[in-house]
C-alpha cells in the first residue's frame, strides 16, 4: 500500500464517519441505527482482497473506537477478520451474479454485529448480547446491502492507484466478474 | 510458488492486525493505556464535533430548500395551495408543541434543584447533541465538556429523576451513559423509611430496568419509588430519584423477587439535561 493509497484511504474513511455522525446516527428504529463504516471493510473485500480489506477494517475500526464508549480496539479487531473474511470467501468465487455485492454486504454486516458482540462479552460486556440484536442486525445490514455496489467502486479506487492497480487487478474479484 | 507467497503475506498481515487489536484492547482494559485512551478520545470530540456542527449546518438548510422547491413545484392547483397551508399550519401547531415540550422539560429539570440532594451540587445545564454513536451501548452526547467543569463521574438529571452519569468527558463535549445501558447500575434505597436497599440495573434501551438484590420477604409494591443510596464507594450521591417500580413477581424457590421499575426521567425525548459537579465522596 502506497502513501498516496494511505491517504485517500484515511480521507474515505473521516468522510464515512463524518456520514455516520450527521446521517446515520439520526435514522434510528428500535432503537438501532445503520453503520456504514463497516461497509468500508467488506467492500474492500470484494473490490481488493483479503489483506486490503483487513487493513481498512482495522483503520476504520480505529477510527470508530475514538468515538465510541466501548472497548478500545474492538471494532478494529472484528472488523478486520470480517474484512478478511469477505475477501477470503469472495476471492474463491468466480461466478458473476447481480446480487453477490448486496447479499455478501447484507450477510458480512450480520456477521460483523454478532461478531462484535460475542467479542464484547469475551472481553467482559456480556450486556451486548441481551440486546435486541436482531433490530441491530437488520438496520445494519438492510442499508449496506442497499450501497454495497456504490461503496464497493468507491472503495476500489480508493484503494487503486498507478503503481497498484495491475497488482490489484490480478488479485481483486470484482475485477474478474 | 508466488501465490503462496503472497498467501503468507496476507495472513502474516491479519495476525499483525489481530495482535495489534488485542494489545491495544488489553491495555485499554487493564487500565495502564487508559489516560492514553482517554486523551485520544478526547482529542478525537474536540476535532470531530465543531466538524459535525459545520456539516449539520450546512446539510440542514439545503435540505430545507429541497423540501421547500419539491413542495412549491407540486403546487398547481388551488386545492393543492389550501392542503400546504393546512400542512404549515399543522406544522406550526407541531412546532409550537415541540416548544412547549422543550420549555415544560426545561422547567421540570429547573425544579429539581429544589431536591436537598441536588441542592448542595453545583449544576451545569447541557444539552443532548447526538444519540449514542454505538448500537451496543444507550449513551448521548451533550454540549459541555471539562471546560465547564463537567467531568467523568458526574450524575445526569433530566426532566424529572436521574438519567445517568458523565462518562468521557472532553473540552467541549462529554457522553452520558443512560441509566438503562446494560451495563448502568445504580444502588437504590427505598421502602417507609428508606431502609431496604437494591441495585437498579439497565437492560437496554427501551426496556424497563431490572431491581435487583430484592429478598423474597422484603415488602415492595408497584409505584414505589426508588431514590440513590449514596452508599460508601457508589457512583451516585444520595437523594436522587432514579425510578418507580412497575412490576413485582415473587418465582417459587427463588432467593429474590423479579422486580422491574421505569426510569422516572423520560428517556426517550432528551434535550435539556442537568450535570451535577460531584467529587464523588457521599
Amino acid at each position: 500500500m502506497t502513501l498516496r493509497v494511505a491517504i485517500r484511504l484515511l480521507v474515505l474513511t473521516a468522510v464515512v464517519l463524518l456520514v455516520q455522525w450527521t446521517i446515520g446516527l439520526d435514522v434510528r428504529i428500535a432503537g438501532a441505527h445503520p453503520d456504514f463504516l463497516v461497509l468500508l471493510p467488506i467492500a474492500a473485500g470484494m473490490a481488493a482482497g483479503p489483506s486490503e480489506a483487513a487493513i481498512v477494517g482495522f483503520v476504520a475500526g480505529m477510527a470508530a473506537d475514538l468515538l465510541v464508549p466501548t472497548p478500545f480496539g474492538l471494532s478494529a479487531l472484528a472488523w478486520c477478520l470480517v474484512g478478511f473474511g469477505v475477501g477470503a470467501v469472495t476471492g474463491s468465487l468466480t461466478r458473476q451474479v447481480w446480487w453477490l455485492r448486496p447479499g455478501v454486504a447484507l450477510a458480512a454486516s450480520a456477521v460483523s454485529v454478532m461478531l462484535y458482540a460475542v467479542l464484547g462479552a469475551v472481553l467482559g460486556q456480556g450486556q451486548f448480547l441481551h440486546l435486541d440484536l436482531l433490530a441491530v442486525v437488520l438496520m445494519v445490514s438492510v442499508p449496506n446491502a442497499l450501497l454495497a455496489a456504490p461503496a464497493t467502486a468507491l472503495v476500489r479506487r480508493a484503494l487503486a492507484d498507478a503503481e497498484t492497480r495491475g497488482r490489484l487487478s490480478s488479485v481483486a474479484p470484482a475485477r474478474r466478474w | 510458488m508466488a501465490k503462496a507467497r503472497r498467501s503468507r503475506r496476507t495472513l502474516t498481515t491479519l495476525v499483525v492486525l489481530v495482535l495489534i487489536s488485542v494489545s491495544v484492547i488489553t491495555l485499554d482494559e487493564s487500565g495502564r493505556a487508559g489516560s492514553l485512551v482517554s486523551g485520544m478520545r478526547s482529542v478525537a470530540r474536540d476535532v470531530f464535533s465543531p466538524v459535525r456542527s459545520g456539516v449539520n449546518g450546512i446539510i440542514d438548510p439545503i435540505g430545507h430548500f429541497f423540501a421547500g422547491a419539491v413542495h412549491y413545484g407540486s403546487l398547481q392547483q388551488e386545492n393543492q395551495k389550501l392542503q400546504l397551508e393546512i400542512g404549515q399550519l399543522r406544522t406550526q401547531l407541531a412546532t409550537s408543541k415541540w416548544s412547549q415540550e422543550q420549555t415544560a422539560q426545561l422547567q421540570r429539570l429547573l425544579a429539581l434543584e429544589k431536591l436537598p440532594a441536588v441542592k448542595a451540587l453545583p449544576p451545569v445545564l447541557a444539552q443532548v447533541t447526538a444519540y449514542g454513536p454505538s448500537n451496543f451501548t444507550d449513551t448521548v452526547t451533550i454540549n459541555k465538556g471539562r471546560n465547564t467543569g463537567v467531568d467523568v463521574g458526574d450524575p445526569v438529571m433530566g426532566s424529572n429523576g436521574l438519567v445517568g452519569r458523565v462518562v468521557e468527558a472532553s473540552h467541549s463535549t462529554a457522553t452520558v451513559e443512560l441509566i438503562t445501558d446494560g451495563k448502568s447500575r445504580v444502588g437504590v434505597e427505598y421502602g417507609p423509611k428508606l431502609n431496604q436497599f437494591a441495585t437498579v440495573a439497565g437492560q437496554g434501551p427501551g426496556r424497563d430496568l431490572s431491581v435487583q438484590l430484592v429478598s423474597t420477604n422484603t415488602a415492595i409494591h408497584s409505584g414505589e419509588p426508588l431514590v440513590t443510596d449514596g452508599l460508601a464507594g457508589t457512583l451516585f450521591p444520595a437523594g436522587l430519584p432514579v425510578a418507580t417500580v412497575s412490576a413485582v413477581r415473587s418465582v417459587t424457590g427463588a432467593a429474590d423477587k423479579q422486580v422491574t421499575a421505569e426510569p422516572m426521567a423520560d428517556l426517550s425525548g432528551l434535550s435539556y439535561l442537568m450535570v451535577l459537579q460531584w467529587s464523588g465522596s457521599p
